[in-house]
C-alpha cells in the first residue's frame, strides 16, 4: 500500500512536471544548416559578390575622375558611391570571419566622419589607412564628404580637385580611399569563396561559437547599434538628449541617408525571413527556425509580431525626408516615432526570439571608458 | 501559554527598545547635504573638487599628442615646475590659479602614510613613471599599429587605445589609480580617520562650537566635508549628487555609480551619502560614536567599489579572451583599467580595523603578473579567474556577483 502510495506520488509528481516545463518541438531537433546554407549560398556570398562589383565601378570612377576631373566624371564617381554604399547594406550585418579580422564595418562605414582628419591627412600626406585611428577618415562616409561636402557648389567642389595648390593630393587621396574599400571588400568575398563558406555550414551545432549563434549575435548586434541607433536613434538624440541632426547617414549628400536606412531595413527583414539576395524566393530562415518551434508570446505568433513589427517600422519612416538631417532639423518627433518602432523589434528578437533559440546573447553595451 | 509568550514578547520589544534609545541619540539627518550655522552654510571642499577636475585634465591630457609634453604633464600632477615655480599647465584658469596639486596628496593620508614616507614617495613616484613612459614608449608610436612588444594603437570595437610594448595603456593606469592613491585613500584613511578628525582640540572645539579661523565651520566638520568632497566634489548638484551620481567625474563617483547599477550591490550609493549626511549631523550633535559608525559604512562601500570593479574588469577582458578570435583591443582596456583598481587595493580599509583587505604583496605579485612575460598579449584566462578570486575572497562579494 505504502508502495502504491509512493509511486503514484512520483507519477503525479513527473506528470505535473512535464506539464510546466518546456513543451514542443526541440531545438536540437531542427535542421541548422539548412538555415546556415541559405544564408551563405543565397544571401551573403551573393550580396558581397553583387558589392564587390559596385566597388571595383566604385574605385574606377574615382580613377577616371582623378585622370580628369570634371563635372562628368564626377557624377559618375558619385552614382558609383551611391550603388556601391547601397549594396554594403546588405552585407554590413555580416562581421564575422575575415569581415571581423579586418574590422571591416569599421574601415568602411564609420560617420560622422572627421573633416580635420581627412584634411590633415590630404595635405601632409604620409597616412597609414589601417591605423584604426584613421577608420572615420576613410569609407564611404570620408568620399561622402570629398564629393559632396567640401563645397556645396559643384564649380567650387571641383577646384579642390583642378586648380587647387594640393589638387594632386586631393586626387590620390580620393582614389587610395576607393582602392581600400575596394580590396577590403574583395579580401572578405575571397575568403567566403575559398574555405570559410564550408567552415561557416558545418559548425551547425548549438553552443556559443557555433555560426548560428554567431551570426543571430551579430544581426541582432547590427540592427540594435547600426540601423537602429546610428542610422536614426542617434541623429534624433535619444542617446544625448539633443538630436544630431550631422550625425546622420550620408550627410553630406543631402538627401541620401533615407534611402540607405530603407536599405538597411530590407536587408534586415530579408535575412530574418532567409529571402535570397536580389530575389523572391524565400529561403529557410529564423523565421522557420521559430515557427518550428511554435513560439508564441502572449498568446501570438513571433514571426508574424516580428514582420509585422518590421512593417510597423517601415510604415512609420514612410513619412520622413529623404534627407533625415532635414527631418531631425524640421520634424524630429518623426524620427523619434520611426525609432520606437524599431526599438520594439529590438525586444522581439534580442529577448523573446533568443530565449527560443537558446542563444545568449555575446555582447554588452560599451562600457563608455 | 499564550500569555506567556506575549509578555516575552513585550520584554524582548521593550529590551530592543531601550538598547536602541541607549546607543544612538535620535539624529535627523537632513534630505540633503545642507548644514547651515547662522542662517550661512557651513559645508566647503573646493580643494577635493580642484584636485578631481586636475586629476580629469591630467588624464585627457596623457592622450593629447598633438600638444601634451612630459613637461606640461608632469606639471599637471605637480601643478609646478621642475624647478618648483608656479606653473600653469591647465586649460581651466581657476586650476592654473590653484593652490592645490595632485601631487602632494597621493599616497599622503595620516593612517597609512605618515610614518611611512618611503611608500608614499614610492608609488608618489609610480605616476610619474607612467606619465614619463607616455611621453617617451607611447607619444613616438602613436601612428604605429601596436604588436607583441612593440607600442602604438590598437582598436578596441569603433576606439582606438594607445598601448605600451605590454599592451597596457599608462593613461587608464594613472586615471584608475589615483581613484585608490588619492580619492580613496584621502577620504577613508585621512578625513574620516579619528587620528584626523579628533586631531589636536578638534574635539573639544567642535563640542563647543569653537570655528576654524576666518571659517564659519569647526574644524571637525570641514575634515569630514573634505572626504565628502573626493566623492561628489563635481555632483552638478554639490549637495544632492545621488540623481547623477556615476556621470559627475571620471574617478569614484563614476564607479560608485557603476557599482550601484550592478543590481547586486543595489543601493550602495544612496547607502554611502545617508551615511555622509548622518555622519555631518551627528558632528553638530556632538554624537562621535554615531560619526565613526558612520566612517566604517563608508569605508566598507568605498573599498567594496574598489575591489568589485577590479573583478569586474578582469572577468570582462576573460570573456574577450575566451572569444574563437580574441579581442585583443578590448582585453587590455579592461586589463588597463584592472590594473589601476588592483593597485587601488593598496588604500582600501577593512572597517574598524587599520589594515587594508589585502596585502601589498598580494597586490604586487598580481601586478607583476599582469606585466609578466610579453604582459597582456600572452596573459591566460585562469590566471585572471584566480586573481578575480583573490580579490573576491576579501570581500563580501562573489566573483559572480562583481562580474555581470
Amino acid at each position: 500500500m505504502k508502495k502504491i502510495a509512493v509511486l503514484t506520488i512520483t507519477v503525479l509528481f513527473l506528470w505535473s512536471c512535464t506539464e510546466n516545463g518546456p513543451s514542443g518541438p526541440d531545438p536540437d531537433d531542427f535542421d541548422r544548416e539548412a538555415i546556415l546554407i541559405n544564408w551563405a549560398d543565397n544571401i551573403i556570398i551573393p550580396a558581397f559578390t553583387h558589392l564587390s562589383e559596385t566597388t571595383k565601378d566604385l574605385h574606377s570612377s574615382a580613377q577616371n575622375f582623378s585622370s580628369a576631373p570634371n563635372q562628368q566624371n564626377l557624377e559618375e564617381l558619385r552614382d558609383s558611391w551611391k550603388d556601391a554604399y547601397i549594396a554594403f547594406q546588405h552585407v554590413a550585418m555580416f562581421e564575422m570571419g575575415t569581415a571581423m579580422d579586418l574590422r571591416y564595418r569599421d574601415n568602411l562605414n564609420i560617420y560622422p566622419t572627421d573633416t580635420t582628419e581627412i584634411k590633415d591627412n590630404i595635405l601632409e600626406g604620409g597616412y597609414n589607412l589601417e591605423l584604426p585611428s584613421l577608420n572615420d577618415s576613410q569609407g564611404f562616409p570620408a568620399l561622402d564628404y570629398l564629393l559632396h561636402g567640401l563645397d556645396e557648389n559643384d564649380t567650387e567642389l571641383l577646384s579642390y580637385y583642378t586648380s587647387d595648390a594640393n589638387a594632386d593630393q586631393y586626387l590620390s587621396y580620393l582614389v587610395d580611399l576607393t582602392a581600400r574599400i575596394n580590396s577590403l571588400t574583395a579580401q572578405v568575398l575571397d575568403s567566403w569563396s575559398t574555405g570559410y563558406r564550408d567552415e561557416f555550414v558545418s559548425n551547425s551545432n548549438n553552443g556559443a561559437n557555433s555560426s548560428l549563434d554567431m551570426m543571430v549575435n551579430d544581426y541582432i548586434f547590427y540592427y540594435e547599434k547600426h540601423l537602429r541607433a546610428g542610422k536614426i536613434g542617434i541623429p534624433a538624440g535619444v542617446f544625448s538628449g539633443t538630436p544630431l541632426s550631422s550625425h546622420v547617414e550620408a550627410y553630406y549628400s543631402q538627401g541620401f541617408s533615407k534611402t540607405l536606412f530603407n536599405e538597411a531595413l530590407t536587408a534586415s527583414i530579408q535575412f530574418f525571413n532567409g529571402i535570397h539576395f536580389e530575389s523572391e524566393v524565400n529561403g529557410q530562415g529564423l523565421d522557420d527556425y521559430l515557427d518550428y518551434l511554435n513560439t508564441m508570446k502572449d498568446g501570438a505568433d513571433l514571426t508574424t509580431l516580428i514582420n509585422d513589427q518590421f512593417q510597423d517600422a517601415r510604415n512609420k519612416s514612410e513619412s520622413l525626408d529623404a534627407d533625415l538631417a532635414a527631418q531631425v532639423e524640421n520634424d524630429n518627433s518623426k524620427m523619434l516615432a520611426t525609432y520606437d518602432e524599431l526599438q520594439r523589434n529590438v525586444v522581439h528578437m534580442k529577448v523573446d526570439m533568443l530565449q527560443a533559440l537558446n542563444i545568449n546573447v555575446d555582447y554588452v553595451d560599451a562600457d563608455g571608458d | 501559554m499564550r500569555l506567556l509568550k506575549l509578555i516575552l514578547i513585550l520584554i524582548l520589544a521593550f529590551v530592543f527598545y531601550s538598547c536602541d534609545s541607549n546607543n544612538a541619540p535620535n539624529i535627523d539627518a537632513p534630505e540633503i547635504y545642507e548644514f547651515t550655522r547662522n542662517g550661512e552654510s557651513t559645508v566647503s571642499f573646493t580643494g577635493q573638487t580642484t584636485r578631481i577636475q586636475m586629476a580629469a585634465e591630467l588624464t585627457s591630457a596623457m592622450l593629447d599628442f598633438d600638444n601634451a609634453t612630459e613637461a606640461s604633464l608632469l606639471q599637471m600632477y605637480r601643478n609646478e615646475t621642475e624647478d618648483g615655480g608656479d606653473a600653469n599647465p591647465f586649460e581651466n584658469a581657476d586650476l592654473n590659479a590653484a593652490t592645490k596639486n595632485i601631487k602632494g596628496k597621493v599616497a599622503a593620508s595620516a593612517d597609512f602614510f605618515s610614518s611611512n614616507t618611503q611608500l608614499s614617495a614610492e608609488i608618489k613616484n609610480q605616476f610619474e613613471a607612467w606619465i614619463t613612459a607616455q611621453t617617451e614608449e607611447v607619444f613616438p608610436n602613436e601612428d604605429s599599429l601596436a604588436a607583441v612588444g612593440k607600442p602604438g594603437q590598437i582598436a578596441d570595437g569603433s576606439s582606438t587605445r594607445y598601448v605600451n610594448a605590454k599592451g597596457l595603456e599608462y593613461n587608464q593606469l594613472v586615471g584608475k589609480s589615483l581613484i585608490g592613491a588619492l580619492m580613496t585613500d584621502q577620504m577613508l584613511n585621512n578625513y574620516l580617520s579619528t587620528s584626523v578628525l579628533d586631531a589636536g582640540t578638534n574635539r573639544e572645539d567642535n563640542s563647543n562650537g569653537t570655528l576654524a579661523e576666518d571659517a564659519n565651520y569647526t574644524n571637525m566638520e570641514h575634515k569630514w566635508d573634505e572626504a565628502y568632497g573626493y566623492l561628489f566634489g563635481t555632483a552638478a548638484d554639490l549637495a544632492n549628487p545621488i540623481p547623477t551620481v556615476g556621470e559627475d567625474d571620471d574617478f569614484l563617483n563614476k564607479y560608485l555609480g557603476r557599482v550601484d547599477g550592478d543590481e547586486d550591490f543595489n543601493g550602495i550609493a544612496q547607502e554611502t551619502f545617508d551615511a555622509f549626511k548622518l555622519g555631518r549631523a551627528a558632528i553638530e550633535a556632538g554624537a562621535y560614536d554615531v560619526r565613526d559608525e558612520q566612517a566604517q559604512i563608508i569605508r566598507e562601500n568605498i573599498s567594496t567599489v574598489i575591489a568589485v570593479r577590479a573583478v569586474y574588469y578582469l572577468q570582462s577582458a576573460k570573456t574577450f579572451l575566451d572569444q574563437p578570435e580574441p579581442l585583443y583591443g578590448a582585453i587590455f582596456h579592461d586589463l588597463s583599467e584592472a590594473y589601476g583598481f588592483i593597485y587601488s587595493l593598496k588604500f582600501t580599509r577593512i572597517p574598524n580595523t587599520d589594515t587594508r583587505h589585502l596585502t601589498l604583496q598580494e597586490i604586487e605579485d598580481m601586478l607583476t603578473n599582469l606585466e609578466a612575460g610579453q604582459g597582456l598579449w600572452d596573459i591566460e584566462s585562469s590566471t585572471l579567474d584566480q586573481m578575480s578570486e583573490t580579490i573576491a575572497a576579501q570581500f563580501e562579494f562573489t566573483v559572480e556577483e562583481a562580474a555581470n
